[in-house]
């Protein structure tokens, strides 16, 4: 037998020829018939879906009458793997959990794990004070890739490239300062994995100037656009009923008028001591989204300038660690959250006195985003805007299926 | 197995909540884990009645998390539901312990809808049934799975792998030191 032979697999039938029935999942779906009807796989390989996850939508000329989104196509088990690693094994895999903002995910773990294990009154300012920074960073590089992507779902092409550029130029500045463009494992238990290279602060404020000297075009190029105005005021109104219904938060929730923000309601790291505005805007629409993404950017150069001003140059910037290889925490169960580009993310994290992680489970906004919110969305959104609507919910499959 | 902790740090509003949550339903374990986030453990029995009061009646009205742990050695599963209060800006778990062998708990999909995914996902991960949510047994990430679900503890899954991705035919397996010592001799160990 081939090894390529996948016909021979015992699974192949209920894979490929729908013998598992997903339309149960939506109300009503595959029970009405409808010859006007048109089934459409929009993904998983397609220019427009935001990673690798599709959604299966049902069509009446160009307007969707109901959708299901599917994901499965990145699990990579890594919960699983977690609860067969020591503890400082599982930096490699928390990062590869949200594939554009490691950092959040790396915090997360540092910061839970330090908790139960009484480590985080140790940590130094100066760890602090660089978590921060890689931490806004890491929401700057995102929330520029997402601002160029929603305005590229509809067709300009200009901005995105603009964006892109600018993000690699902050991914130069991670890559100088954790030796990783994308995958950083920088954040580690006590506090960081090495210092500040010299000079960083002078070159990452160069970088921020190009951006910054970018942005007012940037704005003539997608906030007042008219093309973009057109296609994105008044389309993906997310009802401000659903905040408490289906946990919605980050700039889905901010675009309702909602002041809510991790970083300011639940302070952590040094964050209180710095001076930003939470952004809102009004509508709920993709405008209002992308309103809030592109304020956003402003004030986030405005914290990485307070965080390089405000660091200490001096101190040590990682805790004194015992053996990780034999290291143990005692038994708890705690929650930890951040703000990311996206929202609310968080990690419930179990442990049990061992070496290892008990039970470890991601909160990701794109869990709620992607299926539950968009799922609810989809009903009479035209097909064109589908793409522009996913984006605006930044939904990223590698977070909701881990 | 946690310390219970006496009430610190609570503010005026989420104490009292815990308060009134102790004198409706008993006065079930607190643990004040940090100034925002507690937790509380509560019998199954009494999880719709206790969430059902809290989103309608106190200020947690939003479902933020929700998830399942394994105690294998206990024969019992925990599912976990984080619940928050937006004005307060605390947090409380609300805990139950479910019996490993009946798999079952209540949905909570009447209170909030994007429970639905959270209780998908328990059931396909641990195989706990959540009769009455719309997804149950609607495949989320897993397809055509047979073997038992496998985020439980009793699942193995280094033997799942070799009996799901056989090494291919023909391939010599290497011991990486035997292999280094046999191409490098013993100098390609660094003392």
């Amino acid at each position: 037998m081939s090894i390529f032979d996948y016909s021979s697999h015992e699974g192949f039938d209920v894979m490929h020829d729908g013998g598992v029935d997903r339309t149960r999942a939506i109300p009503n779906a595959g029970t009405e018939v409808d010859s006007r009807e048109v089934q459409l796989w929009f993904g998983p390989q397609h220019p427009g879906i935001t990673g690798n996850m599709s959604v299966q939508v049902w069509l009446k000329g160009d307007t969707i009458q109901r959708g299901i989104t599917h994901v499965g196509y990145l699990h990579r088990g890594f919960e699983k793997l977690m609860e067969r690693r020591k503890f400082i094994q599982s930096f490699p895999i928390v990062c590869r959990m949200c594939v554009a903002e490691t950092d959040t995910t790396e915090y997360l773990l540092a910061s839970s794990l330090e908790e139960l294990s009484g480590l985080d009154q140790d940590v130094p300012e100066k760890a602090k004070w660089i978590r921060t920074l890689v931490m806004e960073m890491s929401r700057l590089q995102v929330m520029l890739m997402v601002l160029g992507g929603q305005v590229g779902t509809m067709g300009l092409g200009t901005a995105p490239n603009w964006t892109y550029t600018l993000r690699d130029f902050l991914l130069d500045s991670f890559e100088e300062l954790t030796g990783g463009r994308v995958y950083h494992m920088y954040i580690t238990y006590g506090g960081v994995r090495r210092d500040l290279p010299l000079g960083f602060g002078q070159r990452l404020e160069k970088t921020l100037e190009v951006i910054e000297e970018r942005l007012p075009y940037l704005d003539d190029l997608i906030l007042n656009s008219a093309v973009f105005q057109k296609r994105a005021k008044g389309v993906g109104v997310v009802p401000s009923e659903w905040a408490d219904e289906l946990g919605i938060t980050g700039p889905p929730l901010r675009a309702m008028g909602v002041a809510s923000d991790i970083r300011r309601d639940y302070p952590y790291l040094k964050y209180p001591e710095l001076d930003f505005k939470v952004i809102t805007a009004e509508g709920s629409d993709i405008y209002a989204r992308t309103e809030v993404r592109r304020h956003e950017i402003s004030e986030s150069i405005s914290i990485i300038r307070q965080c390089l001003q405000m660091m200490p140059h001096e101190g040590k910037f990682c805790a004194k660690l015992p053996n990780m290889m034999t290291w143990t925490i005692p038994a708890g169960m705690t929650y930890t959250r951040a703000e990311s580009s996206r929202g609310e993310m968080g990690f419930m994290m179990v442990t049990d006195g061992s070496d290892k992680i008990r039970r470890v489970h991601l909160r990701g906004p794109s869990y709620t985003n992607a299926i539950t919110v968009l799922e609810r969305m989809l009903p009479g959104t035209n097909i064109a805007d589908l793409s522009a609507l996913m984006v605006s919910l930044q939904t990223c499959p590698p977070e909701i299926e881990r | 197995m946690f310390k219970i902790n006496d009430k610190t740090q609570w503010d005026d509003g989420s104490g009292q909540v815990i308060d009134e949550l102790k004198a409706r339903f008993g006065d079930h374990p607190v643990h004040f884990q940090r100034d925002d986030l507690a937790r509380v453990q509560i019998p199954q029995k009494d999880l719709l009645p206790v969430l059902s009061w809290l989103r309608g009646d106190t200020p947690f009205v939003q479902l933020t998390h929700m998830t399942a742990i394994d105690w294998m050695e206990e024969g019992e599963f925990e599912l976990v539901y984080l619940v928050t209060a937006p004005t307060l800006l605390t947090s409380l778990m609300i805990c139950i312990r479910v019996d490993r062998e009946k798999a079952q708990a209540e949905t909570v999909f009447n209170l909030w809808l994007h429970a639905e995914t959270y209780e998908q996902e328990i059931n396909e991960m641990f195989g706990i049934d959540f009769p009455g949510s719309p997804r149950q047994g609607v495949p989320f990430i897993l397809e055509a799975w047979k073997d038992i679900p496998p985020m439980r503890r009793d699942f193995d899954t280094v033997e799942y792998c070799a009996r799901t991705h056989p090494e291919r035919p023909g391939r010599e397996h290497q011991d990486t030191r035997k292999y280094v010592g046999r191409k490098f001799g013993e100098k390609g160990f660094l003392k």
